[in-house]
């Protein structure tokens, strides 16, 4: 068994803990070990976007100590590996030493789907849900890692699936972080949007990779459409 | 034009209840970025294209000053004046002296952003001379007193029915009708007669070449044409950083601008001019003015990420695709440039502090920068036009973020470099944001949750973190 380092988001550590056990669960049926360093706190995406450049700094230096050794570092959360694959570099620009050691550690993270299929070379994970599936490609994923083909791959293979296409998949579900409470209402029109599609799809669910595009879809789905819901892709993969 | 950057938020909130703006933005953006897509996927290798034009763009604007001097030498030998204008003021004042000058009491003007960015029609209203905009959208949006509502189309989210209502009004429509053809021929017919004894036309520019001293501008309607041939005296007005080098960028150029703005390969017209009527020709301006605007521009050309802000040369290919232009459309932008496109000019042009919500809402989504044919990274911008916010910046004129967003980041900082004081807050701050989620005397004083509350449900913090969790995880393996 190999160890896989868990990278797991702030935001799954404090809100959405069902994600990260899925996908411990998904990597254990895939014959990895999950390992936990429990010092990992936040990526500094949030400090970022919102100018906190100098904030951000110390987050991703924290953030390279500790994951620095590890030889695959896989996360549930697409915009969370773009934070420490694209920005890192960019942050600490001008210190040479650290610039290459966010390189370095770059080059080792993987969103979940990228990794089962990129890495381990896969192209289905033994799993079973009997329903239509629609799928929002989340913006950080597709357009900063270009990862899009991965998880729809994945998720056509589960057994039982049918897969449904979307209207505007890859549109923004209008999350954008702190984006959402300081624009809230714009933000609202924006996410309504995204769930029109997805009820008018006939979906049954609506797959995501991304925690954050979760929590703003399910906040609006819940008050409004109760009962549809959207999942996480290690939730669907992991079958809980 | 009035510059009302700083009413984003509100005119925003009203335009979100605007039921008209909202069916038309679920229809005409989403077509236009469709026909954008088909025209690009004529070009053989569309990624290469646009990397292309985007080098080309990048270069030029690297380039400015030796361009410029370049443009200006060899547009006066081809007989034309340069005049150089530091700022919207100096601009407008050339033209209100040259239309004194020749005795002008009205000017036909091609559509042009950078005439709305210098606020030209109401200064030449105030000094007596009527203005008259010949493209159709831009008429209407003249005449109704509103900012255009996209790039490309000014007034197209008016319903044909008040363009009937206004053209009544101001007596240019005989019979009363919404035919969209019918009210297309009276404004036409209108205005094809002012061009009639024009002594003075102004336009923009879309490209000035360099090596020839030439401009060029692209259009669809043939009325810039009409505005640089019909009149004794042409003015042509650019912001600096329409210049390139050559003919061939140019065209390259063109296929682009094109295919980006309307989804067409070319537009209907693209016209080059080389100077105003030579000796041996028949017609054709007399005298040729091309002024050359700065206005703010090379204070900021120093730095090299805003800079990039100088590389767009208009296409509006950013605003179709933004989602949150095709949820608030134009108005809430507030001044000539809308949409990402603006997001990162104005801020640049007019300083941040009356811009800050321009570059703050954005999602950072990236669909901007996926689709811009000339390399800008919007996002990048944005989250460095935030830093200056934070960072106080003087020169940019960032605007101070509320104080309890920089304390709540300097606990973030505690947390995020140390697990104990992170697993510490979280498990302060768990009862309270869960009450507050319950209690809604509780949560007003939450701004933030508040607002996430309007409309959307939040789950209630779980007691035991993923953190928490691990021991018990790790040991079932
Ligand atoms: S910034 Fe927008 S308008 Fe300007 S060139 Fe890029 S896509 Fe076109």
């Amino acid at each position: 068994m190999k160890d896989v380092s868990l990278f797991i988001p702030c935001i799954v550590d404090l809100l959405l803990p069902e994600v990260g056990e899925a996908t411990v669960a998904v990597l254990r049926k895939l014959g990895q070990n999950p390992i936990y360093h429990p010092d990992q706190t936040c990526c500094g995406e949030p400090a970022i976007n919102s100018g906190y450049q100098h904030h951000a700094i110390q987050a991703a230096k924290h953030f390279i100590e500790i994951f620095e050794n590890d030889e695959a570092i896989v996360c549930p959360a697409g915009s969370c590996v773009n934070t420490v694959k694209n920005h890192y570099p960019e942050l600490l620009a001008g210190d040479d030493d650290w610039v290459k050691r966010a390189e370095s550690v770059g080059s080792r993270v993987y969103e979940l789907s990228q990794f089962i299929v990129d890495v381990m070379g896969l192209d289905a994970v033994d799993a079973t849900y009997q329903g239509k599936v629609a799928f929002h490609r989340s913006c950080q994923q597709l357009r900063g890692l270009g990862v899009s083909e991965q998880p729809e791959r994945l998720i056509r293979a589960v057994k039982g699936v049918e897969a449904i296409p979307l209207i505007g998949a890859d549109v923004c579900c209008g999350f954008g972080g702190l984006f959402s409470v300081d624009y809230a209402s714009i933000s609202e029109a924006i996410v309504k949007n995204k769930t029109d599609n997805f009820i008018n799809s006939e979906a049954d669910i609506l797959v995501t990779c991304d925690p954050g595009c979760l929590t703003n879809i399910n906040g609006y789905l819940s008050r409004n459409h109760p009962g549809k819901k959207a999942v996480h892709i290690a939730n669907l993969l992991a079958g809980i | 034009m009035d510059i009302k950057t700083e009413q984003f938020v509100q005119v925003a909130e009203e335009e979100l209840k605007n039921e008209r703006t909202r069916l038309f933005l679920s229809l005409l953006p989403p077509a236009v970025s469709q026909r954008r897509q088909a025209a690009m996927s004529t070009f053989s290798d569309p990624k290469a294209a646009m990397s292309y034009c985007a080098s080309v763009r990048g270069a030029a604007v690297d380039n400015l000053p030796d361009l410029l001097e370049e443009f200006e030498k060899n547009a006066t030998a081809n007989g034309a004046k340069v005049i150089w204008a530091r700022d919207a003021a100096e601009a407008n004042e050339f033209v209100v002296q040259k239309a004194r000058e020749k005795g002008v009491s009205y000017v036909t003007k091609g559509k042009s952003m950078v005439t709305e960015e210098l606020g030209l029609n109401p200064v030449l209203e105030q000094n007596g001379i009527e203005a008259f905009e010949t493209d159709l959208g831009e008429y209407i949006a003249q005449q109704l007193k509103r900012p255009p509502f996209h790039i490309v189309g000014p007034a197209i989210n008016v319903p044909p029915e008040e363009i009937r209502d206004l053209f009544m009004d101001i007596g240019i429509l005989e019979k009363a009708t919404a035919d969209p053809v019918e009210l297309g021929l009276a404004a036409r017919i209108y205005l094809r007669d002012k061009f009639h004894h024009l002594k003075m036309g102004i336009t923009g520019i879309n490209m000035a070449i360099a090596d020839t001293g030439s401009i060029i501008n692209v259009e669809n309607e043939g009325n810039i044409r009409f505005t640089k041939a019909a009149p004794q005296t042409q003015i042509s007005i650019m912001s600096i950083e329409k210049v390139i080098p050559s003919i061939k960028d140019a065209m390259f150029q063109v296929r682009l601008l094109c295919r980006s703005c309307t989804g067409q390969k070319i537009s209907s017209y693209v016209t080059i001019d080389n100077g105003p009527k030579k000796n041996d020709e028949i017609d054709g301006p007399e005298e040729l003015y091309i002024v050359i605007v700065d206005n703010g521009r090379s204070a900021k050309y120093h730095d090299l990420l805003a800079r990039e802000a100088l590389r767009c040369f208009r296409c509006g290919a950013c605003l179709n695709i933004c989602p949150v232009y095709t949820t608030v459309g134009g108005y809430p932008y507030g001044w000539a440039y809308s949409g990402p496109m603006g997001q990162v000019l104005n801020p640049m042009l007019l300083g941040q502090e009356r811009t800050q919500d321009l570059y703050r809402a954005s999602t950072l989504c990236g669909a901007c920068k996926e689709v811009c044919p000339t390399g800008v990274n919007h996002p990048k911008i944005f989250r460095y036009y935030r830093s200056k916010d934070v960072d106080g910046d003087t020169e940019f004129g960032g605007k101070p973020r509320p104080l309890m967003e920089s304390i709540i980041y300097k606990f973030w900082l505690q947390g995020v470099t140390n697990s104990w004081s992170w697993k510490l807050g979280a498990r302060l701050a768990r009862p309270l944001l869960n009450n507050a989620i319950k209690n809604g005397w509780l949560r007003k004083k939450i701004k933030p949750l508040d607002n996430w509350l309007q409309a959307r449900d939040l789950p209630l913090f779980p007691k035991k973190t993923f953190r928490d969790r691990w021991k018990d995880l790790r040991d079932r393996s």
